[in-house]
């Protein structure tokens, strides 16, 4: 007889209970031995690390929250089939060749059926693996789009685009402000954002008192830049698109360093840290773009992102009070545009769920109805443009302030994007 | 420049030379007495403003003893750095470089793990400042560094010019064998050494939290500066680091706030190449070693 173990089963008694085991399995997890569910994996390729992560990271978490809703109501349909949602995440930790690592890997290993992106810096590196693998790719930053890019799409943020609705309404609101000064970190998230801030500071009749200020992106010292912007007395500082790591300082600096005007910024994500370090009453009034989700204006019947108020407090209850920022929502209102467009196709591959997406040339936008749009800024339609909100810090809470429409905005100034678009290098021709 | 943005600027200038002191002076010390390149020593200076996190912003303790917390922590890590890393290593030139990148990574991944990668907020112990009279600001969060930098450096200078320990570490400097023949003990002076120059970047660390927004990442940006400050001051040069960091944070401050601050990283980096051309030990590197 052979001993398996000292003092322990014998051969018989170890087959007969693994086999039990076996047996019992079997029978405890039907849908795992008999039905398995069928999947459909989506590739999360984004900063989740470094300096840029407060742009990938919030994105991957209201992801969950978006998967745990659908999965719980049985999954996307897709033909005759419910399909359940996997997200699988890889960190290009904003840099383009881990970019191009995680796009070989998401396609040819893990078999995802979409990639959504932050875009920017990393997209050129994925970008060929992408076109070609015939890939649907998204991205928050239609400025990665050219006419080559026909797989890409930018269905959720037209950054910098919506940023002229903030100054539109800043003119509207506040028609005493006449000048403004400018800053942003020296990368392809800055340069098209002072290039939009420009035109809308012009459309609006505000001057801009200097050149806009570039910045390293190494900086860690803001007083020198603040001690500039102030020594021209502007009526307003604009932040532009600087990442949280750089509003934060740069607003506190303006704070240290007494200024007490107007401040307008692409995003303020974590803006309660910024309260807290500076003051309610300096932050009263500084104006960005992105709401929290507990605002009842997105109740409003244009607003198609779903239960917005259930989702922040959601977010809120798994993550932390802290943990919200400019994209947390973003990603997974991308999410409900793909998931409508493969029910629709009836298919999960990327060209089907591309083609029912656009069709007719609308589509629903999180914060309402939008066009396909973009030929003449990016040489190609693939960016969904609509209605975006106005947020202003009110004691110290972000509330929207109002919808306002870019593309009103464009039909009457699209010739002063484009100026400064050029004049910075940024339209789709232009960059390499 | 008017009057008050000179004023002002002279202000931030004094804050950027002091803090990049604490760092560089620590660095060169480190590199002086042990012939170690640390890599690591920009997540010193992240280990220390991540202790204040912990012990100030989250647990509620106050500020300066998180300081003093956060120095001597930092201290007692290149203290481990030290028995190790770069002893087994000592006669292998690369390896304690190369050791000190590993350890760089262990230090970042452990703060991602611990804290997360957001930025952390660390309020202002204080929000009182200073109004001199042609509008310029010094808060008192920035005065606590630059008073930091006079007297930790100026105490460094004392212990390393009056002490017995203190000459035993600028003997070490300037010829380790000797200093060995004279009865000095290698393994101690490398322990003060690790143990002041890792404190130095670790008070750096906590007294900037709360103006910085500490990261995991933190410590990429302060190490290239810290780099061209001895470089330029002349490997090994105590006093060549503390007067460049004073001529690094003013040229930089000056031409970010009159110009842009790339122009003033590529002046940074001219003024590296212009004394390494013209005297490629830096300015303080062959007389005035530690």
């Amino acid at each position: 007889m052979t001993k398996l173990s000292k003092g322990g089963m014998d051969r018989r008694q170890f087959l007969s209970t693994t086999a039990a085991a076996a047996l019992l399995a079997s029978v405890s997890m039907p849908k795992i031995a008999f039905g398995a569910e069928k999947t459909v994996k989506i590739g999360f390729l984004a900063p989740l690390t470094g300096e840029v992560a407060a742009w990938g990271k919030p994105g991957l978490d209201g992801c969950h929250i978006w998967a745990d809703w659908i999965n719980a109501d049985g999954g996307v349909k897709v033909g005759d089939e419910m399909l359940k949602v996997e997200f699988v995440p890889y960190d290009d930790e904003y840099d383009p060749s881990k970019a191009r690592a995680g796009a070989v890997k998401l396609i040819k290993e893990e078999d995802v059926k979409f990639i959504m992106m932050l875009g920017g810096d990393p997209w050129p590196g994925a970008s060929q693996v992408a076109e070609r693998e015939e890939m649907l790719v998204s991205t928050l930053l239609p400025s990665d789009l050219t006419p080559d890019t026909e797989m890409l799409l930018a269905p959720c943020e037209v950054h910098p685009i919506y940023n002229v609705t903030g100054v539109e309404w800043l003119a509207e609101n506040k028609p005493d402000l006449k000048t403004a000064v400018i800053c942003a970190q020296d990368d392809a998230l800055g340069k098209p954002s002072v290039a939009t801030y420009l035109a809308a500071f012009e459309a609006a009749g505000i001057e801009v008192l200097d050149e806009p200020i570039f910045f390293d992106p190494a900086t860690t010292d803001f007083a020198p830049i603040m001690s500039k912007m102030l020594a021209l007395k502007p009526d307003i500082i604009c932040l532009d698109t600087c990442y949280a790591d750089y509003v934060h300082p740069l607003t506190e600096q303006a704070f240290q360093q007494g200024y007490k005007g107007q401040m307008i910024s692409c995003t303020a994500d974590f803006y309660q840290k910024m309260v807290e370090k500076t003051s309610k009453e300096f932050m009263e009034g500084f104006i960005f773009q992105f709401p929290d989700f507990d605002d009842p204006k997105l109740n409003e019947p244009h607003v198609n992102f779903k239960k917005p108020n259930d989702f922040y407090q959601e977010y809120l209850k798994r993550y932390g009070a802290g943990e919200w920022s400019a994209v947390s929502w973003e990603y997974a209102s991308i999410m409900d545009l793909w998931a409508d467009a493969a029910t629709k196709a009836g298919t999960t591959e990327p060209t089907d769920v591309l083609a029912a997406m656009k069709e007719g040339g609308v589509g629903k936008h999180a914060f309402g109805e939008a066009d396909w749009w973009g030929e003449k800024l990016f040489g190609i339609n693939n960016a969904l443009v609509g209605l975006w909100p106005v947020v202003a810090i009110q004691d110290g809470k972000a509330k929207i302030q109002d919808f306002k429409s870019i593309p009103d905005w464009w039909d009457q100034h699209s010739d002063l994007l484009i100026k400064h678009m050029k004049a910075l290098g940024q339209m789709y021709y232009q960059r390499t | 420049m008017t009057a008050e943005l000179f004023l002002q600027t002279v202000v931030n200038a004094t804050y950027a030379a002091s803090y990049m002191a604490l760092i560089a002076v620590g660095f060169v010390l480190i590199f002086g007495v042990m012939g170690v390149i640390n890599f690591a020593h920009g997540e010193l200076y992240m280990a220390g403003a991540y202790t204040v996190v912990a012990l100030y912003a989250d647990m509620g303790f106050p500020f300066f003893l998180a300081v003093v917390v956060g120095l001597i922590f930092v201290g007692c890590l290149g203290l481990v750095m030290e028995v190790g890393l770069f002893r087994p290593l000592r006669d292998n030139p690369l390896g304690g470089l190369i050791a000190s990148i590993g350890f760089l990574l262990i230090l970042q991944t452990v703060a991602m793990m611990g804290f997360g990668v957001r930025m952390e907020n660390v309020p202002p112990s204080t929000q009182d400042k200073i109004v001199f009279l042609d509008g310029a600001v010094l808060t008192y969060q920035r005065l606590y560094v630059i008073l930091a930098a006079v007297g930790l450096l100026s105490a460094l200078w004392i212990f390393l010019r009056k002490s017995k320990f203190g000459w035993s570490l600028r003997a070490c400097a300037q010829d380790r064998e000797a200093a060995v023949l004279q009865g000095i003990s290698i393994n101690q002076t490398a322990r003060i050494a690790m143990f002041i120059g890792a404190g130095l970047a670790g008070v750096a660390g906590a007294l900037t939290a709360p103006l910085v927004s500490p990261t995991p990442f933190m410590g990429h940006s302060v190490i290239v500066t810290a780099f061209i400050i001895i470089i330029v001051g002349g490997i090994g040069s105590l006093e060549g680091a503390v007067l460049v960091a004073i001529l690094y944070g003013f040229v930089h401050t000056f031409v970010t706030t009159m110009y842009d601050g790339t122009l003033a990283n590529i002046v940074g980096l001219l003024l590296m190449l212009a004394v390494l051309i013209v005297k490629p030990t830096g300015l303080f590197g062959a007389k005035e070693r530690a």
